[in-house]
């Protein structure tokens, strides 16, 4: 069977993931996009195991009693602002008979209330109320009842959570490399204001989102090269856990012809020299910012062929009106399923995720120096990056390599 | 029972006389009477849409004003909770030919046909130089594969002028039911 991962002339395609992977560390068997039972695998040892994932950001929950559901794969989750100011993390289910608690997106109440038998819950999650608790079972303590809160922890407001029994802290599995670019990409202190949401559902699985929204930008998007931005002095760092960082200098823009209006494309509020910087927290996260965009992407793996990523952007609390009317239009215009820099991005994964289903190898190239062990070194634009994380989804799932551990 | 069914059937008629307060059936705008500026301003949209759907885009500026006009399409998720962001965000003339640039010259997307269906037309103010006009819209997209779907509904929010005779958007809002886009949103709505 191994044979058939073994390179690019190799023989049948079967549509389900091997086992054992080619022993070269550059070659991703292509039957891993779009296998159903390895879908429900990875929800298990991925999305419920022993990895962080973020869900949002404080900023969309901004006052007391403001609320905003999310998903972890298929589990649902209720993200609330409590009284005391503190934004907790809930399964979404009464913790009756299970019924979803919240059904909208987002919203603000004074307290959760369970359709089904009237159960009260408080914004802080405590079970306030249960109508004929008199003739409930004789070892029901209504102080047991509070919603089932989720193992949360938060990085400048970006909210995490993790479902695993034996994920590291969240600074040890985010890896020092991460902190500076995310620090600086989150406005340095994290105190950002919600602009609003462009929401997509991308026809690829998670994999297909992971391994392409964040390298690809120099060459596939004809949009920054004729902002005549080919990119300045930059790093791609691999961090632990299959953690990713880019930052690049943007030189400002000069009008080269090809916007009528180039305002679009000015810095009012950033460093240039910082003009680029894009963090990728394992497994589904992409964070960037971009000229005067912050740009915060919650995706949410929906099947082997669906990820559905809600862009969220974000001014800084301390912007003057001008910055902020300048995100604002910059934000509506640029990034996104409807930006002009690059909204092919998911036409593009579909063909890849497409073109994937067929035998062989995925074959990485670009920056590859050795067979055997991840790149020490990166250069910015080198495809390698990626591979850090493709070695974690392998031990995360338990695959071995030809010939290897 | 009675009274309470008298009381509905009063609101309804209060609601309907405050829509014809605001706009009247008959009255004279520019020099057109009402009916014939309904006419007008649904042969407006019809055009636009037409513009859109039959790739005619770099006709697509021509509907707007010359001096500062705005386009957007925003979703209503975005507008009910008060968030200022959009999907596509224009103002003058000069953003709007750099959207059709773009999508001409950068842009890589598989061809897919628009068609767009106008209905629901209703003059919600007359002002001296402008009018409010609200109408539905919905764009059913086909792709390469033959298959149609409904790729968004809503509601365009138009403020309309008079230049040299001919109608022209000052400001064209879409408010977009549909939030959750379908792979990607390049031709204006």
């Amino acid at each position: 069977m191994s044979s058939q991962c073994s390179g690019n002339q190799a023989g049948n395609y079967t549509g389900k993931a091997p086992a054992v992977w080619p022993a070269k560390i550059n070659q991703i068997p292509k039957e891993v996009f779009g296998d159903k039972d390895l879908f429900e695998k990875e929800l298990e040892n991925i999305f419920y195991g022993d990895c962080w994932h973020v869900v949002g950001h404080v900023a969309e929950v901004p006052n007391v009693g403001d609320f905003k559901t999310f998903d972890l794969g298929r589990v649902p989750l209720l993200i609330s602002r409590g009284k005391d100011g503190q934004v907790r993390v809930f399964y979404n289910s009464c913790t009756h008979r299970g019924n979803q608690v919240e059904v909208s997106a987002s919203g603000n109440r004074k307290e959760f209330e369970c359709p089904y038998h009237r159960w009260l819950f408080s914004l802080e999650g405590a079970l306030t109320a249960c109508p004929g608790s008199k003739e409930f079972a004789p070892d029901f303590k209504q102080e047991n009842f509070g919603l089932l809160e989720v193992k949360s922890a938060q990085f400048l407001g970006l909210i995490l959570v993790t479902m695993g029994k034996n994920t590291p802290p969240l600074a040890e599995w985010m890896g020092e490399e991460v902190t500076s670019t995310l620090s600086a990409l989150l406005g340095g202190d994290g105190r950002l204001k919600l602009l609003g949401y462009q929401k997509v559902s991308y026809n690829v699985d998670w994999k297909g989102y992971n391994d392409n929204d964040g390298y690809h930008a120099p060459m596939l998007h004809a949009g920054f090269r004729m902002l005549n931005w080919q990119g300045g002095k930059g790093f791609q760092r691999m961090a632990a856990n299959g953690n990713l960082v880019f930052e690049a200098e943007l030189k400002p823009a000069q009008d080269n012809g090809f916007l009528k209006d180039p305002s679009l494309i000015a810095f009012k509020g950033s460093d240039p020299a910082r003009g680029s910087m894009i963090v990728q927290l394992y497994p589904t996260t992409v964070m960037v910012k971009h000229l005067d965009m912050i740009n915060l992407r919650f995706a949410i793996a929906r099947s082997e062929e669906e990820t559905e990523v809600h862009y969220a952007y974000f001014a800084h609390e301390d912007d003057d009106e001008e910055l902020l009317q300048h995100r604002i239009r910059q934000s509506s215009n640029l990034l996104g399923p409807c930006g002009m820099i690059s909204m092919e991005d998911a036409a593009i994964f579909r063909r890849i995720f497409i073109g994937n289903k067929t035998p062989g190898v995925a074959e990485f190239q670009k920056g590859v120096t050795s067979f055997t062990e991840l790149p020490a070194d990166l250069k910015q634009n080198d495809e390698t990056g990626n591979l850090g994380r493709w070695e974690h989804y392998r031990k995360l799932m338990g695959f071995k390599r030809e010939g290897g551990k | 029972m009675s009274s309470s069914s008298l009381l509905s059937s009063q609101s309804a008629t209060n609601r309907q006389d405050k829509v014809s307060v605001a706009v009247p059936d008959r009255f004279m705008w520019q020099g057109c009477s009402a009916m014939e500026t309904q006419w007008r301003v649904e042969r407006l949209l019809s055009r636009y849409v037409a513009c859109i759907d039959d790739d005619n885009l770099e006709a697509w500026p021509s509907f707007f004003t010359r001096d500062a006009c705005r386009y957007e399409i925003i979703t209503r998720e975005n507008v009910e909770r008060g968030l200022p962001l959009t999907l596509v965000f224009c103002m003058g003339q000069g953003m709007l030919v750099d959207r059709i640039v773009s999508l001409r010259e950068a842009n890589i997307y598989p061809q897919r046909w628009y068609r767009h269906i106008v209905s629901n037309v209703v003059i919600q103010a007359v002002a001296e130089d402008h009018l409010e006009v609200h109408s539905h819209y919905v764009v059913l997209q086909t792709r390469r594969n033959g298959q149609t779907s409904i790729f968004s509904a809503g509601k365009y929010k138009d403020r309309i002028v008079l230049r040299a005779g001919e109608l022209k958007f000052a400001e064209k809002r879409v408010e977009a039911d549909t939030h959750s886009i379908d792979t990607l949103l390049v031709s204006p709505i």
